[in-house]
């Protein structure tokens, strides 16, 4: 079946479909507001005139491509193309800055290649078993995993005093993420009447104001993007090989993108932010993360980029969707007669093994773009701020408003982008509050679900073997920076007496 | 504005909202008091707590420390930031009477004046170059939809 799958894949039609998929999907990655899922739900329409496999490898190539294509605009412009891409743009901009954008882009595509192929490779080998194993996390476990993505917090903070403010700007995030209609009882909260908040603060205008609007609006006493320091060595970023070190990042977020990805309703978003963090626990230059380091990034966009095979094991064998792309793309597949589930492996298997398998091509277009064109890529972060300012800005206004039509989305954008700048001079971490935005939903629902399975009982967090391990982890993932922030603190004190 | 007055205002302000948002979930339905208003009053009370004691960190921080206070510059140029940001104000406020294209049209030449730019050519062909792009790639290609006028 794989060879006759392989056949159907290595015809012109088949690899011209995969490469505009994979090419138009780094295109819309990197554009701030155009998502994948909003790419491979404009595709559903086109893909009715095609061949059904056709259609299919478009919709792969577009969803490759556009996880990939998030990385661009973070790293040069400080501005996520999409929202998985927030932890690739805390340490991609410094780089940028430092003169090192085309290497940090070069990083980006080998670690979005190898989490992207390994991931495919687990969805081909053993994707029927890994779903059965998703289907046993429940809403207690949901709530712990949402935990373990906030447990990053912990580490975006360097010092006692920070550790606080980290947290507090991390709870801000979770009660923003409140406003909308209770997931109970419908009930509307916070909202003050206002139609476009009843479905909640929406986290894309909120980041396109916080990451690139604030960064814009910073960039205004500056000249270029780039450190006059630095612009003499960003001629050199051809000749710059891959930094020692990171393959270890790379396999660590292949391997949690994966697992993360596999967990339905899971995003590209937690899976990242969770790799990064675990890839900071574990560096040997921890003092690195947060002011450009290569590790960072090759945890984030391997983890990302591992969820694209991950979140089809559960569409593709039981029909649950492992993400909102995912949720798109199973539309487009039931569109055209496919039913996920056994039958897809067997009667279908044909198509759905070329489907598979062209994953691994798309993977490797968006690897030979990335790197041959990160030069290129590389050469906007040349562009006096004066040209740079406003075309960022329309495009952050556009991204804004396109994910809901909405005008309020806008200002919203425009309000958390001054709130930004005020919160970072004041110490606060952006990261932290983000994270709290995105995950805040999970964790609610997650929590409330579990009291209601559990008659009111907190014991339900506790008794299942799947929470019990989540417990491990996340205690595991906090001891470590506690004890380094301790230590920390124990030492400036003790300089501050011999001082 | 001093950083440590400004940062003691925001805490203020979180510790408000904190204590506000606690007491709102008493007015949720029943049916959810052992549930989200839980969640709720947790994030609440959790907020209160640290804003609290940041604050004390604050505020002893500053009876201990003799230097001056560190001034807060929000911005390195402030004509241009400020400018910048009444252009943008103004933009979004526009976009639902004047529609995208001229609303964005006004925008781009006026920002990059702003900012500096001289060069009469290279602006309107930037802001031209945009305006077309966005046209052909977001209208027309992939069917985004645009803010429309309700002048235009």
């Amino acid at each position: 079946m794989i060879l006759q799958a392989l056949h159907a894949l290595f015809t012109p039609v088949s690899l011209f479909a995969i490469f505009i998929g994979t090419t138009s999907g780094v295109i819309v990655g990197g554009m701030p507001g155009l998502t994948a899922t909003m790419a491979v739900a404009l595709l559903i329409p086109v893909t009715f005139a095609l061949e059904p496999l056709t259609g299919l490898l478009l919709m792969g190539g577009v969803y490759c491509g556009a996880m990939y294509g998030g990385s661009i605009p973070a790293i040069l412009l400080r501005t996520p193309g999409t929202p998985a891409a927030v932890a690739t743009a805390i340490e991609g901009y410094p780089m940028t800055q430092q003169g090192k954008g085309g290497l940090a882009l070069k990083i980006s595509a080998v670690a979005s290649f190898t989490g992207g192929t390994f991931s495919t490779l687990i969805l081909l080998m053993i994707a029927p078993a890994l779903a059965t194993f998703a289907l046993t996390f429940g809403p207690p476990e949901y709530f712990l995993l949402a935990l373990l993505g906030l447990a990053g917090i912990v580490s975006m903070a360097d010092d006692e005093n920070r550790l606080v403010k980290a947290l507090i700007s991390g709870f801000i995030g979770l009660v923003l993420a409140v406003v909308g209609t209770d997931p109970i009882s419908g009930m509307l909260r916070y909202t003050m009447g206002v139609t476009d908040l009843f479905d909640g603060i929406a986290f894309m205008p909120a980041l396109i104001g916080m990451f690139s609007l604030s960064q814009m609006l910073e960039l205004t006493g500056t000249k270029q993007v780039v450190d006059e320091a630095a612009l003499a060595t960003t001629k050199k970023f051809k000749r710059e090989p891959l930094p020692k070190g990171i393959s270890k990042s790379i396999w660590l977020g292949s391997l949690i993108g994966t697992v993360i990805g596999i967990l339905p309703g899971e995003g590209a978003t937690i899976a990242a932010f969770v790799s990064y963090n675990v890839a900071k626990r574990r560096s040997k230059n921890p003092q690195l993360f947060g002011k450009g380091s290569p590790e960072g990034i090759a945890a984030a966009e391997a983890g990302n980029n591992g969820c694209v095979g991950g979140s089809l094991v559960p569409t593709l064998t039981l029909g649950i969707p492992g993400n909102s792309v995912a949720a798109a793309l199973l539309g487009g597949l039931l569109i055209h007669g496919l039913v996920p589930g056994p039958e897809l492996f067997t009667t279908y298997g044909v198509m759905t093994y070329a489907f598979i398998l062209s994953l691994f091509i798309a993977n490797i277009i968006f690897l030979l773009l990335g790197l041959f064109m990160a030069p290129y890529f590389a050469r906007i972060s040349m562009t006096p701020t004066n040209m740079l300012i406003p075309v960022v800005c329309l495009f952050s206004v556009l991204g804004a408003y396109a994910m809901n039509n909405s005008i309020t989305d806008v200002f919203i954008s425009l309000l958390f982008g001054l709130a930004a700048i005020i919160l970072q001079k004041t110490g606060f971490s952006l990261g932290a509050l983000i994270l709290g935005l995105i995950l805040g939903p999970i964790a609610e629902t997650g929590f409330a679900q579990a009291l209601i399975i559990g008659h009111g009982s907190y014991s339900i967090f506790f008794t299942r073997p799947q929470a019990l391990a989540l417990w491990v982890i996340i205690i595991l993932l906090l001891i470590t920076p506690m004890i380094q922030i301790y230590k920390q603190s124990k030492q400036e004190k003790k300089e501050q007496t011999i001082g | 504005m001093s950083r440590r007055v400004a940062e003691v205002l925001l805490l203020s302000g979180f510790l408000v909202l904190a204590v506000l948002l606690f007491r709102s979930t008493a007015s949720y339905p029943e049916s959810v008091q052992g549930s989200t208003a839980m969640y709720v009053r947790f994030l609440g009370a959790a907020l209160g707590i640290l804003c609290a004691l940041e604050l004390i960190f604050t505020l002893k921080k500053r009876r201990d420390d003799d230097n001056p206070p560190e001034k807060m510059d929000i911005a390195i140029n402030p004509v241009r930031f400020w400018g910048l940001f009444l252009l943008l104000v103004i933009y979004c406020t526009t976009l639902s009477t004047l529609g995208f294209y001229i609303a964005s049209a006004l925008f781009l030449p006026l920002s990059m004046v702003l900012l500096g730019a001289r060069k009469p050519l290279t602006i309107l062909l930037t802001s031209g170059g945009v305006l077309l792009f966005v046209y052909f790639v977001f209208a027309r290609l992939l069917e985004v939809s645009l803010p429309m006028g309700t002048l235009f």
